[in-house]
């Protein structure tokens, strides 16, 4: 079955998506289920203007919403420690003395941004759309997609800053 | 000179920037490359928001899960999944698109190597060799988006006509692109250094012209014999290099 092959080739990364977006392991796995059988129920709506991936994602991101809205967002936030990478294998020098802070500094930052940033931000940096997809996929004029993600990068330099060794 | 906003840089980092001019003014510009590296390095440290690690049978876990709720949907009558497998199928290269990136990403990467001397020390153009040129210019990051989006199109294609009876009718016209595609992205990962990347991309070359010239007139033991070819090995690797591409496993 086609869409069988779909969902394996396509999970891991909509787990990443769905957990960025919520920071919570349980949620985004419930997301990604949901927004699974939401891709099922509107194949009929895909349209070629958008890839694939880049359909998928949006419904992704209207399912984490939805969900988010429905949930207590910073409950796992609190407690959950995921694998991060050290500063060095990002590339980046940094005091050993605040290597410790960039996993709950990143995660804050990141869940200190308001949805639209976040999403603009995760959809560019992260899943490397094209501004023009991240707009697509938050049905958002691209102008609006610039200005999010300018906002974003903007709050989280500010928050990254003091991470950065000079 | 124009004043260069961080949104300038941010749109820069990003690969997005619409004046190709920018990235040799930040290359020319002490202020604007110190500005540039505190950008680069202030977000390369949002790198480490990484999410847990799921297992390798995550996506089987999902379709359990799933699969029991779909089998119910009117959806699964064979018209309609036919008709949607066969548009998610059909590609949508952006030319223009790859030629862009491919230019940004190796641009990026020449400056980074040789400190820019080479492509902006043009007469009357003095270079300050000292500065950080475009060295930090993620074109790493920006060619493997690149080409994995592209394998993702490969894949999705190869796997439809690896499974179609006969001829699409567009088949031949999106496995030309695919094929332009694919030697501009051939071209970059061979200039950056990434010899298996590029390697694996030449392996993918004469099956995507065979796809673009014989496959549509050739005899149906021709086709046959490629959609042997496809799903014997080459539909596998597609696979498992964009996995690897994705989750940078290895150094490609």
């Amino acid at each position: 079955m086609a869409f069988r092959e779909l969902v394996l080739e396509h999970s891991h990364a909509m787990f990443r998506l769905a957990w960025r977006l919520s920071s919570d392991e349980s949620a985004a796995e419930d997301i990604v289920q949901e927004a699974f059988i939401k891709a099922w129920k509107n194949i009929g709506h895909f349209r070629m203007e958008s890839s694939f991936k880049s359909w998928l994602h949006r419904i992704t991101v209207n399912t984490a919403m939805d969900y988010l809205r429905k949930h207590v967002r910073r409950k796992q936030f609190e407690t959950e420690e995921p694998e991060w990478e050290t500063a060095d294998q990002v590339g980046v020098t940094v005091d050993t003395g605040t290597q410790i802070d960039i996993s709950t500094q990143t995660q804050a930052a990141m869940m200190d941004l308001s949805e639209a940033e976040r999403t603009a931000l995760l959809l560019k940096h992260y899943e490397g759309h094209s501004i023009q997809e991240v707009a697509r996929i938050m049905e958002i004029t691209t102008g609006a997609c610039k200005q999010n993600i300018f906002r974003a990068v903007k709050k989280m330099r500010i928050a990254l800053r003091p991470l950065v060794a000079t | 000179m124009r004043n260069i906003t961080d949104d300038d840089l941010t749109l820069l980092f990003y690969g997005e920037h619409e004046d190709p001019a920018l990235a040799v003014m930040v290359a020319e510009s002490d202020q604007l490359s110190a500005r540039y590296e505190a950008l680069s390095n202030e977000l390369k440290l949002a790198d480490s928001y990484l999410p847990p690690v799921r297992g390798d049978d995550y996506g089987q876990d999902v379709w359990q899960r799933i699969s029991s709720q779909l089998n119910s949907e009117p959806a699964s009558n064979g018209g309609r999944l036919k008709a949607w497998w066969s548009a998610i199928a059909q590609p949508r290269f952006s030319l223009a698109g790859a030629l862009s990136i491919v230019l940004v990403a190796v641009l990026a990467f020449t400056l980074g190597r040789n400190g820019g001397q080479e492509m902006i020390n043009a007469p009357g153009a003095p270079f300050n060799g000292d500065s950080v040129a475009l060295a930090n210019i993620d074109s790493n990051r920006l060619l493997t988006h690149s080409v994995s989006g592209h394998l993702e199109q490969v894949n999705l294609v190869l796997t439809q006509f690896a499974n179609a009876s006969e001829p699409g009718s567009r088949e031949a016209a999106y496995a030309t692109d695919m094929l332009v595609a694919n030697r501009l992205y051939r071209q970059a990962a061979a200039s950056q250094g990434k010899r298996k990347l590029a390697a694996f991309l030449a392996d993918l070359e004469p099956l995507l012209i065979e796809l673009a010239h014989e496959a549509q007139s050739g005899s149906l033991a021709t086709r046959e014999r490629m959609q042997q070819e496809v799903r014997d090995g080459l539909l596998f690797r597609v696979r498992v290099m964009n996995k690897q591409l994705n989750k940078s496993e290895i150094s490609i």
